[in-house]
């Protein structure tokens, strides 16, 4: 297969990667099996349900349709970047306070959509909220605490602004 | 022609040709040994043909591209009407001509008098779809021969104890050299109760004297693993005009695919979920051989199948009898003393009623909130539906086991040592609430070894909802045991008698003649515990099931159609559920939403589709298999009634399957309701095109 070999610089959680990596390689590979961020879950390798969602230059986007030499140059957030000194993220503690997480598999992609649409709209309505995760599944929660974590990391995001 | 990295192969004739089960039930009559590791005579796209094993996933793909297939190839049959036909070619000639794999017969009274005492009689028939579990992760496992002959597996599985002991059989190793270990798991509902691939993979490992990791991809997981099974249902019910049930009389047949594995057991735990009182009572089960895929345990084992033809019968025998359809449930409703047909095990817990108030109190809130109760003009038509449903606390063959082992740190802190399995619903967490609570201490001071045959003790597995209630008797019992250990030591070291100490909610007080000493459990262990102190402080305990408690559920769904678009919203679903004691009523209710997702699924969009050209499923990612996602699911409600379960630890029954059960019948009730029309197969999809945040 593919077996030339492209040098990339990528920067994931505020540090700097030089890797070589095949043409084929996906960013999700990239992510879990060079760089050992296994937050970065895979669920189906065709873009369509969210668990491998990451922040590319602060956007959603699935790492399994991403190809690493795509990436190149670029900034990318996983869920092991978003906590500060030892501190969860507000979003990542308001899915504790919602109880919004059971397996927990789509949780890192779910926080990371919701992260992308807080940072962008800090005061979503159900139905923009809704539309946001509309790319990320879950089988476990049935959404409505997830939701709820959303909305609380709003208000906190907000309360934490002011 | 060598390929760089591939390390082995395996074809048919390289591993044990032994019949085998990969149903993780406690062995039983019902299991039919009908499967091969790998076969040279594949009965369905899925089937198990040849395994490589390569240092990377490319090396893998590139074999098997090259690995050239002969088919010889037979008409398949994918339905129970076609695998029943008079021609239909026998799947397993030898172990069913007709291909029914077993006929499950279960009766009560007398089904022919029952329906001459009736006032009326509804029959019809029901089909309910093939769906997928759809876990968010796929199923794998990483397997590890070693050259001493030790086996190693760590995978996603349900059932840990039942795996090892086929795999022994299997693979004639000692059940002492296997490990399983099931590290967090995303998700299971039924299908890792199961041996899924950790045959093939120890075989290969065994081959290449390395450790081998096998990973699903999602087409795999959807056709080539487990399904929930297809169904056809015939009902006929018999009724007195005020609206007792005289008779009621279920002929099922159940799609198991070309293998049997869970089958027969589904068709049996299916007639253990009549949680109405019927003098005459006739249920017949059949599990059916096809070429479709083959289907196991999925949340609900039977039951969501079942309920659905007959929660939707009900609603059409209430609107002909003039009755209210909540009433009619209600005055056949078994309560406390009563026993389900055809048993004579009586129900001990039983809050339906309570459940009813519960969910019309938010009925009630909702429409008041949505001005007025439905709307009904020549476009826009609003409707309720309603169906009650029930589960079981453990399986219902009363095969539920587990056990524990409690050990006291230096500090009073403990840990508990587990069998059983948390695949995501949080039971490792509850379980530790029901230890905590026995000992008087804190969660925090609670850690959990679980489900590592190596390191922890029997447990039957997770499955028939038997967390809660089976393996939270046996840490129940366990910290008891503990407690009963440390009252032995604190007599030793303090010279009292047994009734000079009691245990009042983690405070233990030993009277002395003249005084009294009041100490906290924690600090009795680290008086007693270790170093130069009295002892080692233990509990364990096992516990077998006697009953296996049903939970109940009262569910309303409310809809929204659009006639000229022949569009349906589902709104709201509102469930009650009698769970008895809620140890944890955050996880119950994220229990009771997730399976209202998975029952709105089941309900509205979801299906394994198997195309008739290609011959083999279609429904092969998650596009074209439709999962709910956060547009489509209606707003949840969830009310938990007060229950109290006698048998339970603290009073607790069981949650995770029975929610789902209820859910589909009751929005089929909805728009069936809304549409003035027979529903009778799922999904919904089919007849009206589903609408919410999705379409705009």
């Amino acid at each position: 297969m593919d077996s030339k070999l492209i040098r990339i610089e990528i920067e994931v959680n505020g540090n700097a990667y030089h890797l070589f990596v095949r043409t084929g390689e996906t960013l999700l590979d990239v992510l879990r099996e060079k760089l050992g961020f296994k937050g970065t879950k895979q669920g189906c390798e065709n873009g369509q349900c969210g668990s491998c969602t990451v922040l590319l230059e602060g956007k959603p986007v699935n790492a399994c349709l991403m190809l690493a030499v795509q990436v190149n140059q670029k900034r990318i957030t996983t869920i092991e970047g978003i906590c500060s000194n030892d501190r969860l993220h507000p979003i990542q503690d308001a899915f504790v306070t919602a109880h919004a997480v059971q397996c927990g598999y789509c949780t890192p992609g779910m926080i990371l959509t919701a992260k992308a649409l807080l940072d962008k709209n800090g005061t979503p309505d159900d139905k923009e909220i809704r539309e946001a995760l509309s790319g990320n599944a879950c089988r476990c929660t049935g959404y409505t605490k997830i939701i709820d974590a959303v909305k609380i990391a709003a208000e906190k995001m907000n309360t934490q602004k002011k | 022609m060598k390929i760089p990295g591939v390390l082995g192969v395996l074809l048919p004739e390289d591993v044990p040709d032994t019949r085998f089960n990969c149903s993780g039930n406690p062995p039983s009559p019902l299991l039919v040994k009908d499967e091969r590791i790998l076969t040279d005579h594949p009965l369905y796209a899925g089937d198990r043909i040849a395994a490589v094993v390569a240092e990377t996933p490319d090396a893998c793909y590139e074999a098997i591209e090259k690995i050239n297939v002969e088919y010889e190839i037979f008409a398949p049959v994918f339905t129970v009407k076609d695998a029943l036909a008079k021609n239909a070619v026998s799947i397993h000639p030898n172990l069913a001509k007709d291909n029914i794999v077993k006929k499950i017969n279960v009766e009560q009274g007398d089904i022919k008098k029952g329906f001459e005492k009736s006032d009326a009689v509804f029959e019809d028939s029901f089909h309910t779809p093939t769906v997928q579990h759809a876990a968010m992760e796929t199923t794998s496992c990483i397997c590890y021969y070693t050259l001493e002959g030790k086996l190693t597996i760590w995978s996603t599985s349900q059932t840990p104890f039942q795996e090892r002991r086929i795999l022994s059989e299997l693979l004639h190793i000692k059940e002492n050299n296997i490990r399983i270990i099931k590290p967090v798991m995303g998700g299971g509902f039924g299908s890792r109760q199961q041996l899924h691939s950790q045959h093939v993979g120890a075989l290969l490992s065994k081959q290449v004297h390395r450790p081998v990791k096998m990973i699903n991809s999602r087409e795999e997981d959807m056709y080539a693993s487990v399904v929930r099974h297809e169904s056809d249902i015939y009902l006929k019910i018999g009724v007195t005009k005020d609206g007792r049930l005289q008779a009621f009389h279920a002929r099922v047949y159940f799609n198991t695919g070309p293998y049997s594995s869970h089958g027969p057991v589904v068709a049996a735990a299916a007639s253990r979920k009549m949680q109405y009182l019927v003098p005459h009572y006739l249920y017949e089960g059949r599990t059916v051989y096809t070429n479709a895929p083959v289907a196991g345990a999925m949340r609900g084992y039977g039951n969501p199948q079942l309920t659905f033809a007959r929660e939707v019968m009900f609603n059409r025998i209430a609107k002909k009898l003039n009755m209210d359809p909540v009433h009619f449930r209600l005055i056949n409703h078994v309560r406390v003393g009563d026993s389900f047909p055809p048993g004579n095990v009586p129900v001990m817990s039983c809050a339906v009623e309570e459940c009813v108030r519960g969910a019309e109190k938010i009925k009630y809130t909702i429409d008041r909130k949505e001005n007025g109760a439905v709307r009904d003009n020549s476009q826009i038509v609003e409707a309720w539906g309603v169906a009650f449903g029930c589960h079981t606390s453990g399986p219902s063959s009363k095969e539920g086991m587990s056990s524990c082992i409690i050990l006291a740190n230096d500090d009073g802190s403990v840990r508990l040592f587990t069998g059983f399995a948390d695949i995501g619903q949080g039971s490792e967490t509850t379980l530790s609430q029901v230890a905590a609570e026995e000992l008087g201490i804190e969660l925090s001071d609670i850690a959990v070894t679980a489900a590592d045959t190596q390191n922890t003790p029997y447990d039957t597995g997770t499955f028939a909802s038997s967390q809660m209630y089976v393996s939270g008797n046996a840490v129940l019992r366990a910290a008891g045991n503990l407690k009963d250990n440390l009252k032995q030591a604190l007599i030793k070291k303090y010279k009292v008698a047994s009734d000079n100490i009691t245990f009042e909610k983690g405070t233990v007080t030993i009277s002395f003649e003249n005084s009294e000493k009041i100490m906290t459990f924690k600090e009795c262990v680290q008086k007693l515990a270790f170093g130069l102190k009295e002892t080692v402080l233990i509990g364990n305990a096992s516990f077998k099931a006697k009953e296996s408690p049903p939970p109940f559920a009262v569910c309303w769904a409310k809809v929204t159609l659009d006639n000229q678009a022949n569009t349906a919203e589902v709104k709201h679903i509102i469930e009650a559920v009698d769970v008895g004691t809620a140890i944890n009523p955050e996880i119950v209710a994220g229990q009771v939403e997730g399976g209202m997702g998975m029952g709105f699924g089941y309900a509205m969009m979801e299906k394994v589709e198997i195309d008739k050209r290609a011959l083999k499923p279609i429904s092969s990612d998650l596009l074209h298999y439709k999962l709910p996602m956060s547009m489509d699911m209606p707003k949840t409600h969830v009310y938990i009634a007060k229950g109290y379960e006698p048998t339970g630890p603290f009073g607790a029954k069981s949650v995770g399957e029975l929610s789902t059960i209820p859910v589909a019948p009751a929005i089929a009730n909805a728009i069936s309701n809304a549409l003035g029309l027979k529903i009778n197969s799922l999904p919904l999809s089919e007849i009206i095109v589903p609408s919410g945040y999705r379409s705009g």
